[in-house]
């Protein structure tokens, strides 16, 4: 290395530098241990739906764009997904102020319906009203409950199966390392 | 506790007396299956309490219905397909009704899409692969029997559904019928 030229010294470090950007990139995206209950689901990009929430407040999907995006579908008469509720409010608590955004969105039931179970569980996540049941059905999860997740560049990268712990470390530590894992590509 | 004693017998005896199936369970090292008859009674009012009109749940009424869940205990994947289960009862097919047919009836009679959505969210799907330790379920609907109803299913395992192939035997099934 001493007798080299300078032109050849620059080379080298160049590569080495890119050789350690490279290895320090996979291991922190492609590292992530993924728990117990997920799947890995590259189906490419969210299908966009615009749906109004039980406040008559309307939410399109890809708006939310630029966030990890937990999509939740559940029904008031599933018994795993009024388990999974509260465990849902948690993880929000555990997610404040992170570009991570909850939808909960209720399948084909009215309102009434919901407000009643909803007040019923002490929780204070929003949730949309899939009215007819069709966006469900273009979503086409496995059984209700089911979670996906979102990438920010709008793609779907992991399916939940049935209802999950969501409050419990294991699942935020996997989140919150999503989030790093992706907070250079925004 | 005595007196506490004295309102549960009666209680349990009230409970046991208001339907008559009883739930099955088939175990293999690599599945659990549990098959839970519902009464018609149960069924319809189910559907009541989420504002299913009356036309259908007078339909639902004359079905058997069995709710079905399914744990693969293995550490491979395994694929639920309902086109391979065979039900039958005193000898003869048992012919278990499609979701594609409940869809085209409940659109011919004009039922709302709602209610036509909690519907099939409700049946067991057609088609899944199930993960280790995945639990899944659903309601299977048969037509309506008094005889004793025998079911030969068979599953794929493997990620490409390359292992061996999985059968069960369920023969004490059966549709559960309100007491009068």
């Amino acid at each position: 290395m001493k007798n080299l030229p300078n032109i050849f010294k620059l080379f080298f470090i160049t590569l080495s530098l890119l050789f350690i950007e490279t290895a320090f990139a996979s291991s922190t995206t492609g590292d992530i241990k993924v728990p117990f209950g997920i799947r890995d689901y590259n189906v490419g990009i969210a299908p966009n739906f615009t749906l109004q929430d039980i406040d008559s407040e309307t939410f399109e999907l890809a708006k939310a764009k630029g966030n990890w995006i937990f999509l939740h579908f559940w029904a008031s008469w599933c018994g795993p997904c009024k388990k999974e509720m509260p465990t849902i409010q948690k993880l929000a608590d555990a997610m404040q102020g992170e570009k991570f955004k909850i939808i909960m969105v209720n399948t084909a039931e009215d309102e009434d319906t919901v407000f009643e179970f909803l007040s019923t569980i002490d929780v204070e996540v929003n949730t949309l009203m899939d009215v007819d049941g069709l966006v469900t059905e273009i979503w086409k999860p496995r059984g209700l409950p089911t979670t996906f997740l979102i990438n920010p560049k709008g793609e779907v990268k992991y399916q939940a199966i049935g209802g999950r712990e969501w409050g419990e470390p294991t699942y935020v530590n996997f989140l919150k390392k999503l989030l790093s894992s992706t907070s250079g590509h925004r | 506790m005595r007196i506490k004693n004295c309102y549960i017998v009666p209680l349990l005896l009230l409970i046991a007396s208001l339907q008559t199936a009883q739930a099955v369970s088939v175990e293999t090292p690599e599945l659990e299956i549990k098959f839970k008859s519902r009464t018609p009674n149960q069924m319809s009012s189910f559907y009541e309490a989420r504002g299913f009109p009356k036309a259908m749940r007078d339909i639902l009424k004359q079905q058997c219905f069995i709710t079905v869940g399914i744990l693969n205990k293995s550490q491979t994947k395994i694929w639920l397909d309902l086109s391979n289960w065979q039900f039958s009862a005193d000898g003869k097919p048992l012919k278990r009704q499609h979701r594609d047919y409940w869809k085209k009836r409940w659109q011919d009679m004009g039922m709302p899409l709602n209610k036509q959505s909690t519907f099939r969210w409700t049946l067991i799907p057609e088609t899944l692969d199930y993960l280790p330790g995945e639990h899944e379920g659903g309601n299977i609907v048969l037509p309506f029997t008094d005889k004793a109803i025998s079911l030969t299913a068979t599953f794929a395992t493997g990620e490409n559904k390359q292992g061996k192939t999985l059968t069960i035997n369920a023969d004490k099934l059966s549709c559960a019928v309100d007491k009068q």
